[in-house]
Formats: C-alpha cells, sequence, structure tokens
C-alpha cells in the first residue's frame, strides 16, 4: 500500500503560521459542525464508532476513554494534548507540530466540548522549545477567529523528561510537581490532573479527531484492519537512505514502509516503538503494522547488517536508566542493574550467568513495576535474547578464547 | 458500606467497599509483606514488595493501594508473585551497604525481616552502592542515607503527621536521594521533639543520635517554615 | 488518624508554577540558584525541599551555573547510529571540554542529552533551543562560531 495522507493531509500544504490558509482546506468545518450540529454525547458516539484507539502507544480506545470522562461526576473537567514526544526515534508529533498546528487546536476544542471541559492543555516537551512560539501563535489566532470561545487551550513545556509521556507523571508535570507516576486505578478519566476527570490523548490520536468528525465514523471504519482503524504515522531512522515521516495504512506491512519508502538495505534488525519498544530481526518484515501485531507509538529504528545487536541493546538500557523516574523499586534499581549488565557485556566480560541474570531481572520487572517504563524497559533484552542470543554468547566466547581470536 | 465478596489463596473472604487488597488480607489474617506501606500514611505503591496476582490481569498488583473489586481471585504467595519479590529485594539489598551486623537497627529492621521470610541471602546482582556521609548535625535526627532503600516513609510521615515538609524527593532515578532544601545536612529546630520520621524508617537511616551523657546543646526555639 | 482530603490539603494549585518559575529562571539566569528557589518556595508557599526536588529531577534544569550557550548533543540510539560520537569529540577537541563541563570564560556549557526528536537529521543536536542536523565534524567549528 501506498502512504495515504489522511491527518497529515494538511502539512506542507498550508503555511502554519497563517490561519487563513487553514481555513481554506476545510479548516475548523469539523469543530463547527461539532459545535452547531451534534451533542457531546453524539460526538463521543462518533469517536467510539470509528473504532479509533490511541496513538500513545497502548491504543486503548479513545471514545470509551472520553465517555468515560464525560460520565465522571464533578464540573471542572480537563483536556490534555500529549506532546511529550519522547520516545527514542519518533519525531512524527514535531513534524506535526511544525507542519499544521491549527488541526491539533481543532482536535483538542472538539474534545473539549465533548467532555465539557473548560480548560485544555497542551504539554510541549523542553526539546521543542523552538515551537513555543509557532504554537502559541496558532491558539492566538484561532482564538480571534472565534473557534475557542467555550474552551481556553493553554501550553505547558515539560523540562526534560522522558518519563513525563506517561500519561500520570504528565499530569504530576503539569501539576508543577516531579513527574513521577502514580499508581492505578484511579484513571485519568475519573482522577486526573488535580483528581478531576481528565482525558490525555497524544498529538496524533487528536488529529483524527477532526477528520473522524468531518468524515463521519463509516469513512474512518473502511481504513486500517478488524481491530486496528485508520492510518498511522510513523517515522523512521537509522540505516535508511530516507529517514522521515510517513502515513501509512494500518495494517501495512513493515517492509512497505522501512524498504519501498525509507530505502533501507541489508537490513539486520528493527526497533520497533523506541527504547521501550519490540526488537525484530529482518526476517519479520512481512508482519503487518496494527495494535493486534506490533506498533508502538510509531518509532522505527534501523539498523543494518553492520551492527552490533549486543551494542544497541546497550544504549537502549543507558537510555532507560537515566530516564527512570526512581520512584518504585523494580525500575530504579532494575533499570541500573540491566544497564549494569548491558555494560559488562558491552565491556567484553558478560558470563552465562549475567545472561540469567538479565531473564530474572525482565521476569520480575515487567509485572511488577508501577508504570509503563519500568513494565517495558526489559523489553530490548528479551527479544534480543529471544533472536540474537549468539551474540550474547559469541561476546562470552571471545572472552573465553581471549585475545587469541 | 456494602459487603464485596473475593477469593484470596482459595478461600472465600469479605470485605467492605473501599477497602485495599492488604487491607482485607490482613484482616483474615493473611500476610503480605510491605515496605513502603503504613496503615497512617497515604499509600504510594513504591517498593512493590506487596504486589499480588489478580487473575485476569497480566500484571501484579500493589495490593496497598489497589481497591477490591466483587468476585476478585487474588494469589498472595504464587510462584510468580514470591520470585518478583525476591528480585525487588535483591536489588535493594544490591545497592545497599549491608553492614547489618554494625546496624543498630539490625534486629528491628523491617529490610531484614522481609529478607528473612523470603529466604533472600545475598543478592544475585550488583549495583553501585549509595555512599553518602553521615549527617549527624541536628541533635535530633541521624541520618545515614547509605542504609536508604527510598521508601519515601519519613517524608510522608513529616508532611501527613507531623505536618512539616521538611523532607522531600531529589534528583532522579538510581539517583534519587531524601533531600532537605537545596540538599544539606539536616538540621532544622521543627525536628525537635517531634522524631516521627524515625518511628517510620523501616531502615537504620534515620535514628536518634547516641551521644550519651554529653547531649548536643538544642538551639533556641525559633518557629520556621 | 484522620486522612480524609480535607484535613490535608493535597492540592495547592499555585504550585504548578514552581515548574513554570523554575522553566523562566533557567531561559533568564541559565540556572536556578538557590536564592531563586527560596524565592519561588516562598511565594507560592511550598518547601524548599520540595522545590529542589522539582529542580534537580528534570534534565534541562540545573542548579550549578552553565555557560551563556548551552551545547546539548544528542546520544540516543539513532544519533548513535549516525556517529555522534565524532560530533561529539570534535565539540570536545574544540571547545577544549568534556560533556558535562563548561567553558572557563562561561560562553558554553556542553552537555549530552537523550533523544531530541531530530533523528531523521541525526546526527543532531541543541544549542540552547536551535535544532542543528545532518552535523559533521567539518560543521562543528562553524556552528559554534554563529553562537559568539
Amino acid at each position: 500500500m501506498p502512504e495515504r495522507r489522511v491527518i497529515l493531509k494538511n502539512c506542507g500544504v498550508i503555511d502554519p503560521r497563517r490561519m487563513e490558509t487553514f481555513l481554506n482546506n476545510d479548516g475548523f468545518k469539523a469543530l463547527t459542525k461539532a459545535l452547531n450540529e451534534m451533542t457531546p454525547d453524539s460526538v463521543i458516539e462518533t469517536i467510539k464508532a470509528s473504532g479509533l484507539r490511541g496513538r500513545g502507544g497502548a491504543g486503548f480506545p479513545c471514545g470509551l476513554k472520553w465517555e468515560l470522562a464525560r460520565k465522571a461526576p464533578g464540573d471542572e473537567k480537563f483536556v490534555i494534548c500529549n506532546a511529550d514526544e519522547g520516545e527514542v526515534g519518533t519525531f512524527k508529533d514535531r513534524y506535526i507540530l511544525e507542519n499544521d498546528p491549527f488541526s491539533l487546536i481543532e482536535g483538542i476544542a472538539i474534545a473539549a466540548y465533548a467532555l465539557g471541559a473548560r480548560q485544555a492543555y497542551i504539554y510541549l516537551r523542553a526539546e521543542y522549545h523552538y515551537l513555543l512560539e509557532l504554537l502559541t501563535k496558532a491558539i492566538a489566532q484561532t482564538k480571534e477567529g472565534g473557534f475557542l470561545e467555550h474552551v481556553d487551550i493553554q501550553i505547558r513545556e515539560g523540562a526534560g523528561a522522558y518519563v513525563c509521556g506517561e500519561e500520570s507523571a504528565l499530569m504530576d508535570s503539569i501539576e508543577g510537581k516531579r513527574g513521577e507516576v502514580r499508581y492505578r486505578p484511579p484513571f485519568p478519566p475519573t482522577q486526573g490532573l488535580w483528581e478531576k476527570p481528565t482525558v490525555i490523548n497524544n498529538v496524533e490520536t487528536m488529529m483524527n479527531i477532526p477528520q473522524i468528525v468531518l468524515n463521519g465514523a463509516d469513512w474512518f471504519n473502511q481504513i486500517g484492519t478488524d481491530r486496528s482503524k485508520g492510518t498511522k504515522v510513523f517515522s523512521v531512522a537509522g540505516d535508511v537512505d530516507r529517514p522521515g515521516v510517513y502515513e501509512l495504512e494500518m495494517g501495512s506491512q513493515l517492509k512497505e514502509l522501512v524498504v519501498d519508502l525509507a530505502q533501507a538495505k541489508k537490513v539486520k534488525m528493527l526497533q520497533i516503538g523506541g527504547a521501550t519498544g519490540k526488537i525484530i530481526p529482518h526476517t519479520m518484515m512481512d508482519t503487518p503494522l496494527s495494535f493486534e501485531t506490533i506498533l508502538g507509538a510509531g518509532a522505527i529504528t534501523v539498523l543494518d547488517e553492520s551492527r552490533n545487536i549486543v551494542d544497541a541493546v546497550y544504549h537502549t538500557m543507558e537510555f532507560l536508566a537515566e530516564e527512570s523516574c526512581g520512584k518504585c523499586a523494580p525500575c530504579r534499581e532494575g533499570t541500573e542493574a540491566l544497564f549494569g549488565i548491558m555494560e559488562k557485556f558491552n565491556r567484553g566480560e558478560g558470563t552465562e550467568r549475567d545472561i540469567r541474570h538479565l531473564e530474572d531481572l525482565a521476569n520480575a520487572m515487567m509485572p511488577s513495576s508501577l508504570c509503563g517504563l519500568g513494565q517495558a524497559a526489559p523489553i530490548p533484552v528479551v527479544d534480543s535474547l529471544q533472536h540474537f542470543r549468539s551474540e550474547y554468547e559469541d561476546r562470552i566466547k571471545q572472552k573465553q578464547g581471549g585475545a587469541a581470536k | 458500606m456494602s459487603k464485596v465478596k473475593l477469593t484470596i489463596n482459595g478461600t472465600q473472604v469479605s470485605g467492605r467497599e473501599g477497602m485495599t487488597i492488604l487491607e482485607v488480607a490482613q484482616e483474615n489474617g493473611i500476610d503480605i509483606p510491605t515496605l513502603c506501606y503504613s496503615p497512617d500514611l497515604r499509600p504510594i505503591g513504591a517498593c512493590r514488595i506487596c504486589v499480588v496476582e489478580v487473575e485476569g490481569s497480566r500484571l501484579l498488583v500493589g495490593s496497598c493501594h489497589t481497591p477490591i473489586a466483587p468476585e476478585m481471585v487474588i494469589q498472595t504467595h504464587s510462584p510468580r508473585v514470591l520470585e518478583a519479590r525476591k528480585v525487588i529485594l535483591e536489588l535493594l539489598f544490591g545497592s545497599h551497604c549491608g553492614s547489618c551486623m554494625l546496624c543498630n537497627k539490625a534486629n528491628v529492621c523491617n529490610l531484614r525481616s522481609i529478607a528473612a521470610d523470603l529466604e533472600v541471602g545475598l543478592p544475585r546482582f550488583q549495583l553501585r552502592k549509595r555512599f553518602h556521609p553521615i549527617e549527624d548535625v541536628s541533635p535530633y535526627v541521624q541520618r545515614d542515607l547509605t542504609k536508604c532503600v527510598l521508601c519515601w516513609r519519613c517524608i510522608r510521615a513529616c508532611q501527613e503527621i507531623a505536618k512539616q515538609s521538611v523532607y522531600a524527593t531529589g534528583y532522579r532515578g538510581f539517583d534519587s536521594k531524601v533531600i532537605v532544601d537545596c540538599d544539606v545536612p539536616l538540621d532544622k529546630e521543627v525536628c525537635r521533639d517531634c522524631g516521627i520520621c524515625i518511628t517510620y524508617c523501616p531502615t537504620g537511616a534515620l535514628t536518634r543520635p547516641t551521644k550519651l551523657g554529653k547531649e548536643k546543646p538544642g538551639k533556641s526555639l525559633v518557629i520556621t517554615k | 488518624m484522620d486522612k480524609s482530603p480535607e484535613e490535608i490539603p493535597f492540592h495547592n494549585r499555585d504550585q504548578q508554577n514552581v515548574l513554570v518559575m523554575l522553566e523562566e529562571a533557567q531561559y533568564e539566569a541559565g540556572c536556578v540558584s538557590e536564592a531563586r528557589i527560596a524565592e519561588v518556595a516562598e511565594s507560592l508557599d511550598v518547601s524548599q525541599s520540595e522545590v529542589y526536588g522539582v529542580a534537580t529531577f528534570y534534565s534541562f534544569l540545573s542548579v550549578k551555573p552553565l555557560g551563556r550557550n548551552v551545547i546539548r548533543v544528542c546520544k540516543s540510539l539513532p544519533c548513535y547510529l549516525k556517529n555522534s560520537r565524532m560530533i561529539i569529540e570534535s565539540i570536545a577537541a574544540e571547545l577544549g571540554i568534556k560533556p558535562g563541563e563548561t567553558t572557563p570564560d562561561m560562553k558554553f556549557s556542553f552537555e549530552l542529552t537523550n533523544c531530541i526528536g531530530g533523528c531523521d537529521k541525526a546526527p543532531a543536536m541543541l544549542i540552547n533551543s536551535d535544532v542543528h542536523g545532518d552535523l559533521t565534524p567539518e560543521k562543528i567549528a562553524q556552528i559554534l562560531k554563529s553562537y559568539d
């Protein structure tokens, strides 16, 4: 399947600094339709019927999330757009923010209407501080255009913490605190920001909203697979000739994206979904990309035959150990321990026992950690041991063989 | 409050709505080890020692903060649960100073008693040790953070019971630490006649200064925040 | 023990400004000084410990003075694959300092950072808030010169 631009349709077409160019491309038609022709409940019904699932990685049904928050008791509700794109190898949200901030604002405004939220936040990562001005101006223009009378949208900036992409840590960060995760339940739709009902959606998820409202749930439903509707935006980087952002129908094959579009050659392995994502060998490139199979947040890092897997996993574990928030014991101590062992392998000092320890740590951390970071942190280790165990064993043999080898 | 029926370790038990799994287990004489939990403090679910298996859940759940639900089927001592607890404890011991022979708290140390129950001996995992100098400036509380297992109980006890906020969490990840002000040695007059944090410390990290016979002179009482 | 939410003022909403004010301080002064931390704590009725805890949690906030320009080279996997190590070495050679250090004239601080979302133009770095991508060792001197 070739590229299909649904939510990126305005990117490169409109001028992100001028709202009129957006208006000329059906801009704010969906919002106007929602406000004038639909009740909040019918907006939620439409999103539910569309089958849209969250694009941040977990794939929770979006309409259901909204419904839970709408039905939660309380007058004060919040909408948060998660623009803390911190996953290693992903830059699609940056591309969206750079090129089409208005569609994002439109999506947020529709969400706020559906929920009855008068306050919305965009949580922008510190690394994207250079986008603050563009976004602020886009919000100001939208407000001047009279499209934001029902909701106030504010931008909150992160300050350099990967874990703040995790929704509960993100809310703590907006509250001005350390971005530490919270236990669940309660979940954000019932008790989120300041313990008020809150919907948190990723940038890409929000971008789908105007399209669904405008074109209808049935239209959206026809795109994609059984349980993964719509398109997905991918960031492809690493050993490819054409790194970049690509939008494909859900269910497209990995090789269409990586080989046909991004022009990867002699692929050895792919890391799908960033630092906590799956590691798969090139032999699995005919896997379709969907929630049923493999997806993550859409970050794909390609490694070619010249690369060493242990080295790549070592770097990934360094990242995770640095970014653990430190609140819960298995993640705080476990990521450090995993990194320590990978460091040993990288120095050529790993042993058979270390492989067992990696597995023991993984088995305990994955079910017991407080949030997705600690739960998913061992995945690179587990997957690489599954598909590339020989590379670990080679390092051990090299050590035993000494310098002669 | 309505009754909730559930199964723990194959036995039908009941609890009241709003209770946590841990509370119901304790009421029924089932012992789940805990480290960061205290019945007097808000739960934070940080140490993960109290995790249990709930049928239908992919993950183990923290029993100290998860409310019971009708028809829940819970295993508190399944092999999977015990292995997770062991690994977590071994990790905590891996970065702990391990000077139990010299520690005043040794016989009443929560960490040691949980380790004994779980038959955890020498830890499998090698970690960096967290070395911090002993803080003995305050005449009221002595801190030896080398023994701290980051359960965050002192922070909550100080806030919620003593109604002060002497402590907070500082830094991130493995480097996290319980700090005072801009990470200076503890020396606060509000700690006079308090010592609540000492009571809640599960290890020997917080103790009363033992300067027998020549108690450090207290400063004159100044009310500060 | 009464733990009802009414009893403990759990949500001081002014606290949301802690991070906002610390960010302002960082952008203005290049660091979050202890004096500034005390000010923030005082004005928002939050303890100094808590404010310091926030300041040391986030990697873009620094409690130590940084140079007028902060270089943050991405060291995550996609940039690593595209030889970020050579970029790190050439910046170190150009400035005569190692990552984590500041030049004696306080002009540059040199740090390594995690993924900055510039993987399509790897290797990439941030100088202050500007992204520089598709870096080669040859480009470094020129780029650094533009921050004179």
